[in-house]
């Protein structure tokens, strides 16, 4: 094979390996607790991974995390940026979700009219 | 859809032996059943490393690593992690320090030192996918070399890079690259050594099963360094599954032309076939190895010539080490000033090594040359289990040697290992605790070469087997001073003049040993003794062997177990007079070495004793007779355990023996220094006295003050057992307030004088059983508060674990890392000013020795400071004799004939060895008393009886299930520090019989095919499945 043909497969493979990288920029915590999920998680979740893998971001990864607290604006999203102070978004769709990853996680500006609460690196 | 979550499975073999297929199997079942199939992967990964704790599932991206994981702990990590997003915390790794648990992989103590360059990939990638090899960077290296590199350049880097061969040698690579690569041949072959032979290394294992491209690579970029076209592994016969692994990794590399003709649209062609060993040791050495290559019996020949000139097919052949060509891609790809900037100065990079033996975290670990000995042992490997101490560390398998605990500060590299007598070899560490005979292992290893020698050259194949010889009479009890010799001699001629590697490494253990533990040859050869009481020859039970007095414990725990306590007794007094007191305070050397340990818990020999001793007082059992009176007269100065066994024994030989005590009370240390709570008065003057009956006299109020005088008054011999009675100090200044003592004198001041004042505050300087000891009485005498400042960790204090642990439940607080600088106060004490410490480099007895930390001044409010940092002997009385007094007032003593300098005084317990125990004074005692007896014309040693084992009344297997060890009462602790009456209670009569019948009888004789009887057959068998 090719040189070129190798890098190929490196990238192709990368994406797939990149849970395992460890070279994160963005973490994105959907709140699955019960609550959540009766408000619809699941498909945020879905959601994000999607819109993630088309647009072949490596070095953003989503998770999840149990009882958010705030049943009346779940689904709960947080946003957790190197650096960055912390958004949470509420109320959160499927649609809403691809909507953070491109405007939020690919060009930097926070979805305004969905953010419940920005909380400061340094005083959590 | 993407994935969410990256499960890692690892399969490498130690995890499979436990498993961890079944756990992979039950996941899918899981995630199919909860429907996550699709946002999870599961990945089969090579070996993570910390092999002690598989099944180990590592989940991906929070990096949060489970071990120990079972099928029934599978559902669970399911529903609740994956899906709900909630960690399952009881399947997470426990920090031993900070008690916390530790999620991320990386944080764990275990990883956070090592560096994986070699391992990289084992653990982290599937092995069966060359995709994910490529993935994560694979072949990119063969590309930059074949493409843009040319062969000079590419050895070039391999020489400045400084990766010396990893098989064990340590030849520089780079150098034997050039020499290959400047032979004029237009074939040439690269071998890769994977034959690992030696027992307890699976470094190159892990390596071929877990990333078998990472080899596959290393070798093609040398076959273009050197010019080789064709290239072969040789792998040991027994290693199935990396055979396995490395071939289907070869079918994909071909698939994808990485190897084959004209690799990267270049003109280099190479390709590898796989050989099989056939389980000869010796084929790990390389002319042996290319023998059997070739199809020839596996011998080596003399070099030169060396492979590189003529090898395989006398072809110019590169041999190197799996774990040699695991480094290559990473020098070609980031460049051999970044290796170099890794490790020491003369040993670059990073080394794989095997941790195994008696130490927490066994498996394989990764680190950078230069890493210290201690910090593998203790940071990485978790330190020696079950409260055991270290005593030495193996590297380097059969060719290696050991190391003691002095030299954990060495760092770890080629030369400062060699320096020691010891050698890198292929990775192989083996921690060995207290419990290892160090002639018996020299004896495993020379067994195991002396089997594996191919014969060809008379000192390995004759000399071997004589080495083997003499070990093996030496650890029956048939050694002599001769034979050591001998052995010596041998083992440098062999090494001398042996053909191969193999004879030349050999001797190595044997030297080594001798090296730092020719006491052990010597007690076996001339005490015919095993004082880790593992050549069974020696001694009657490890119970009896390791116990200072060398109690017949097998025959009196075995009458217990019958009921016959005052059979019990008769045993026990004919070695040791003092059941009532050692049923207390013994140290319990004995339970430290109990096999039943391996069920559950050793058994409660102290507290056994402490029945029986109980019943012997309330049954009045008196001792033997004395023996008829001979007329000679001994005098023994002092009436501490030394003093009393001794004229014990004497008397049973028909001396008159008179112990001279200066204090008002009889029992030395015992009396002064051993509060009542946990030895009570009447015990003490129980025992006291049935020694007195037995024809002993004491006479109290009687200080000794010119040994000269005894002679002068008809004694004719003279043991002195004055013990170390004066507390040591701290410098805490000049001139010190009222309130600080000694914990000599507050614990003497409580028994003799009946003082007691201590106010509400007390601070108590130290770490041993008298720290402890004057802590828990202070409490009890009133204090508010009691601190104990100690300037070690807390696991490194002496005191025994049981004493700090009924300490803390009184309310002691103990501060460890604290150590006293100075006191505070006017004309009596207010405060104790302490240093915070940190743990720094390791000191001779392989304790981290604490030094100032940055962390600022404390001052402990105290009323009262005791200072119980240790205890010195005086040696006036001998100094006045003309005897020779060491430091702390010791004096020395002929270890056989208990004799010091002048003829006709003896001296032994405490005041000869420091501060040590009851039970070691004792058995001074007895050897005082025979050696005595032969100074004055008697036969000296006690005439042998044959040992009768003691038969069981009671059906033996029903109580070799698992039965928990018995605890005797204890008094609640609120009001038992109200007062200094007993602590610990004792057992029921029917509790004593069962904990009893829980002895496995380790005296019994083995029958002719190996077991002592059905029991141990069986429970031989029983554990073999478990």
């Amino acid at each position: 094979m090719k040189l070129e043909e190798l890098r190929k497969i490196r990238e192709r493979v990368q994406n797939d390996l990149r849970l395992r990288g460890g070279a994160t920029r963005v973490k994105i915590v959907v709140g699955m607790g019960t609550s959540g999920i009766a408000a619809g998680a699941r498909e945020v979740l879905s959601a994000f991974l999607d819109e993630i893998e088309k647009r072949k971001l490596t070095d953003v990864i989503v998770t999840q995390s149990g009882e958010k607290g705030l049943a009346s604006k779940e689904p709960i999203v947080e946003v957790i940026e190197r650096d960055r102070p912390k958004v949470v978004y509420g109320g959160m769709t499927a649609e809403k979700a691809r909507r953070v990853v491109v405007e939020h996680v690919i060009h930097g500006t926070v979805v305004e009219g969905d953010v419940l609460a920005i909380v400061d690196a340094e005083k959590e | 859809m993407a994935g969410r979550l990256d499960v890692l499975v690892c399969s490498g073999g130690a995890c499979m032996s436990s498993h961890s297929l079944e756990v992979k199997e039950e996941l899918v079942r899981q995630l199919e059943a909860q429907r996550l199939a699709d946002e999870v992967r599961i990945v089969e990964t090579g070996c993570m490393g910390p092999c002690q704790y598989g099944p180990l599932v590592l989940v991906y991206p929070e990096g949060v690593l489970y071990k120990n994981v079972a099928v029934s702990d599978v559902a669970e990590m399911v529903a609740e992690h994956f899906l709900k997003g909630r960690v399952v915390e009881r399947l997470l790794f426990r920090s031993e320090t900070a008690d916390q648990i530790v999620r991320e992989h990386r944080s764990i103590p275990f990883f956070e030192k090592q560096m994986k360059i070699v391992l990289a990939n084992c653990g982290a990638i599937n092995p069966e996918s060359v995709e994910e090899y490529i993935g994560a960077g694979g072949y990119e290296a063969l590309g930059k070399a074949v493409t843009t590199m040319t062969p000079e350049g590419v050895v070039a880097e391999m020489k400045a890079s400084g990766l010396r061969g990893r098989g064990g040698a340590g030849f520089p690579t780079g150098t034997k690259w050039d020499f290959v690569r400047r032979e004029a041949s237009p074939k040439k072959v690269v071998v890769c050594n994977a034959d690992e032979g030696d027992p307890g290394a699976f470094m190159d294992r892990a390596v071929l099963e877990g990333d078998p491209h990472t080899v596959i690579e290393g070798m093609a970029i040398a076959a273009y360094a050197v010019g080789a076209q064709r290239g072969y592994v040789y792998v040991r016969a027994e290693y199935p599954l990396a055979i396995k692994r490395l071939r289907s990794a070869l079918e994909a590399a071909r698939k994808l032309g990485l190897l084959g003709d004209r690799i990267f649209d270049t003109a280099f062609s190479f390709d590898i076939e796989i050989r099989v060993g056939a389980g000869a040791f010796v084929c790990g050495e390389e002319t042996a190895l290319l023998a059997s290559l070739e199809g020839r019996r596996g011998v080596p020949h003399p070099r030169p010539p060396y492979p590189s000139t003529s090898g395989m097919w006398q072809l110019p052949t590169l041999l190197n080490n799996v774990e040699t060509y695991a480094n290559v891609r990473h020098i070609i790809a980031r460049g051999s000033a970044w290796f170099a900037s890794i490790g020491t100065g003369e040993s670059k990079g990073t080394k794989v090594f095997a941790l195994s033996g008696n130490v927490r975290n066994t498996g394989l670990v990764e680190v950078p040359m230069g890493t210290t000995l201690g910090e593998l042992v203790y940071d990485i490997g978790g330190g020696v289990p079950n409260g055991k101490t270290l005593k030495a560390i193996q590297t380097g398998g059969p060719s290696g040697g050991c190391i003691p605990v002095q030299y954990l500060n060495t760092p770890i590299s080629y030369e400062t290992l060699k320096e020691l007598g010891a050698i890198v070899g292929s990775g192989g560490v083996i921690v060995l605790d207290e419990d290892t005979c160090m002639v018996n292992l020299a004896r495993y290893f020379v067994e195991f070469t002396a089997s594996e020698s191919c014969g060809q050259c008379v000192p390995c194949r004759s000399g071997l087997v004589r080495m083997l010889d003499i070990l093996d009479r030496i650890t029956r009890g048939e050694g002599s001073m001769e034979d050591l010799a001998l052995l010596e001699e041998l083992a440098h001629t062999i090494k001398r003049s042996s053909l191969c590697g193999l004879g030349q490494t050999a001797p190595n253990p044997v030297l080594s040993t001798l090296k730092y533990f020719r006491g052990e040859y010597e007690a076996h050869i001339r005490h015919k003794t095993c004082p880790a009481a593992v050549c069974a020859a020696l001694f009657v039970a490890p119970c009896e062997a390791s116990c200072p007095a060398h109690v017949d414990v097998p025959a009196y725990v075995t009458h217990l177990s019958n009921g016959d306590f005052a059979k019990a007794f008769d045993v026990h007094m004919k070695t040791n007079p003092l059941p009532g007191i050692c049923g207390r305070v013994c140290y319990a050397f004995c339970e430290t070495k109990c096999q039943r340990a391996q069920i559950e818990e050793s058994v409660a020999i102290r507290d056994l004793k402490r029945f029986m001793a109980d019943y012997a007082m309330e049954h009045q059992l008196a001792g033997p007779k004395p023996g008829a009176r001979n007329g000679k007269r001994v005098a023994v100065v002092g009436s501490g355990p030394a003093g009393l066994s001794c004229g014990y024994f004497l008397a049973q030989r028909g001396y008159e023996a008179v112990l001279f005590e200066a204090l008002p009370i009889a029992g030395g240390t015992m009396a002064t220094g051993i509060p009542a709570y946990r030895l009570p008065r009447d015990i003490l003057e129980a025992d006291i006295d049935r020694i007195v009956k037995t024809g002993v006299r004491i006479e109290l109020l009687s200080p000794v003050e010119d040994l000269g005088r005894l002679f002068a008054d008809g004694y004719e011999a003279v043991f002195v057992a004055t013990g170390a009675m004066k507390g040591q100090t701290v410098a805490l200044g000049e001139t010190l307030p009222r309130g600080v003592v000694t914990g000599v004198e507050f614990l003497k001041g409580i028994h003799v004088d009946g003082a007691s004042e201590v106010g509400d505050e007390v601070v108590v300087i130290g770490g041993g059983n008298s720290a402890i000891d004057s802590a828990r009485a202070a409490l009890r005498l009133g204090a508010k508060r009691v601190t104990i400042a100690y300037r070690r960790a807390k696991a490194d204090m002496p005191a025994s674990p049981e004493e700090v642990a009924e300490a803390m439940e009184e309310g002691v607080e103990i501060l460890d890392m604290t150590s006293p600088v100075g006191v505070v106060g006017g004309e009596r004490v207010e405060g104790l000013r302490c240093a915070s410490m940190a743990a720094g480099p390791f000191d001779a007895s392989g304790r981290r020795r604490p030094v100032p930390s940055d962390r600022p001044e404390i001052v402990l409010p105290a009323s009262m400071v005791i200072v119980a940092a240790g205890q010195e002997a005086t040696g006036e009385l001998l100094r006045g004799a003309g005897i020779e007094v060491a430091k702390g007032g010791l004096v020395a003593v002929d270890p056989v004939t208990m004799g010091t300098s002048r003829p006709g005084i003896f001296a032994g317990g405490d005041a000869t060895s420091g501060p040590a125990t009851v039970v070691e004074a004792i058995g001074a005692g007895r050897r005082a008393a025979i050696a005595i007896d032969r100074f004055l014309g008697g036969p000296g040693a006690f005439e042998p009886e044959e040992r009768a084992e003691v038969a069981t009344d009671y059906d033996e297997d029903a109580y070799t299930q698992e039965q928990a060890r018995a605890v005797p009462p204890m008094a609640e602790v609120r009001t038992r520090i109200r007062s200094f009456a007993e602590v610990r209670g004792r057992f029921a009569k029917e509790q004593a019989i069962e904990e009893a019948r829980r002895c496995l009888h380790c005296d019994r004789q083995q029958t002719e095919d190996g077991a002592c009887c059905e029991s141990s057959a069986s429970l031989a068998a029983e554990a073999k499945t478990r």
